[in-house]
Formats: C-alpha cells, sequence, structure tokens
C-alpha cells in the first residue's frame, strides 16, 4: 500500500530569502534628496530679507 | 501585524522627518509670526491715491511702531508709483502695496518680498534691509500688454 504523504515526518522549511536592504537604501537614498532640497529652500529663505 | 525590521525603520525616518518639516512650518508660522502678504486689509481701489498711506507712496519715516519706515507703492498699469526710491542700509521696512486697476505682481527679484497685489486688497511684507545693493522690482503676474514693462528699483545704500 501507498504511503500517505501527509503522513510524512519531513519537515517543510520555508525560508523567507526576500531581502529588504536595497528597498531600505532607495527609501534613505529619496529621502536623504527630499532633506537635502527642504534644506537648502529653507537656507535660502532665512538668508534673503 | 508582523512587519520587517528594516520597514520599522524607514516608517520611523520617514514619519521624524515629516514631524520635524511641520514643526519648523509651525514654528514659523506661530511662533515668528510669518505670514501670507495678504492681510486681508481692504481698500476702495477707485480711490487709492486719496486714502493713507497711498497718498503719498515712496519711503515714509514711521515713529512707535515695530518698524522704522513704511515703503508705500502703488501699482497700475503698467509702472509702479515709485519708480525708484533708496532705503537706507540696515532699516526695518514695512512694505505696503495695492493696485488701482487689475491684478499685479510685487516682486523685489532676490529677496523674499514677493506678492500678489489684488484690486480692493492691501499687501504687506515687512522686512530688515541688511543688504546693500540695487534691487530691481518686477511685476510677476501677467496683467496686459506692457506687463514687460512694468519695473521699479530700490536702493539699499549706507
Amino acid at each position: 500500500m501507498a504511503k500517505a504523504e501527509l503522513k510524512t515526518k519531513q519537515k517543510t522549511v520555508i525560508e523567507d530569502k526576500s531581502s529588504l536592504k536595497g528597498t531600505l537604501a532607495s527609501v534613505f537614498f529619496v529621502g536623504a534628496f527630499i532633506i537635502v532640497t527642504w534644506v537648502g529652500v529653507y537656507y535660502l529663505f532665512l538668508e534673503r530679507f | 501585524m508582523h512587519m520587517h525590521k528594516l520597514e520599522k525603520i524607514w516608517l520611523i525616518f520617514g514619519i521624524s522627518a515629516l514631524v520635524v518639516f511641520l514643526t519648523v512650518i509651525g514654528v514659523s508660522a506661530f511662533y515668528l509670526g510669518n505670514k501670507p502678504p495678504s492681510c486681508l486689509t481692504t481698500i476702495d481701489p477707485e480711490k487709492v491715491d486719496q486714502q493713507k498711506p497711498f497718498d503719498k507712496p515712496g519711503l515714509n519715516k514711521v515713529e512707535g511702531k515695530a518698524w522704522d519706515y513704511e515703503l508705500v507703492f502703488v501699482a497700475s498699469a503698467f509702472s509702479y508709483n515709485p519708480g525708484k526710491v533708496e532705503v537706507p542700509l540696515g532699516a526695518k521696512v514695512k512694505v505696503i502695496a495695492t493696485t488701482k486697476d487689475v491684478i499685479h505682481g510685487f516682486n523685489v527679484a532676490g529677496t523674499n518680498i514677493n506678492m500678489m497685489l489684488e484690486p480692493g486688497y492691501v499687501s504687506e511684507y515687512t522686512t530688515t534691509f541688511d543688504k546693500a545693493g540695487e534691487y530691481l522690482i518686477v511685476c510677476n503676474e501677467y496683467c496686459g500688454a506692457g506687463h514687460h514693462l512694468m519695473s521699479s528699483m530700490i536702493e539699499v545704500v549706507k
């Protein structure tokens, strides 16, 4: 009689291989750009009369 | 809710950046008192020349106010009155302007003085002229065929 597969003791390991490091780097890249431009414009506003 | 560690990092980063930006704007508006130049003071646009302070365009010394001078400009198609004015260096000046006909712009090039002049409304901007030089005033709201000819000059002198 064939073994029912459900009864195997072998564990199925699901590994989370999705890395978010690239996404984090992209987010910080865009964030840094926004902060630099915002600070630049605000500095211009304070510097001029 | 499961959240990735890196996801938490960028959410905190984004939210704190937003909080910092809004705080700076809030302090600027409510503590330093920065506001849009049109303070909702109204005027009859047909009787601008007879009403104070527009009966005396130009630089007027004032006493007992938070500013030393009032710089009054009347705009009309296609010129400003006065056409040229001298301001002493370091003077705290309230620029007061309005228009007699259509919407004009009032942009002192290279400075923060940039207002829209609407018929019936008075626009104001208080500032300290702390850099000497010649400053060109241009109209930056299209007002008609002579729009590009409309200009005036502020000279900040020692």
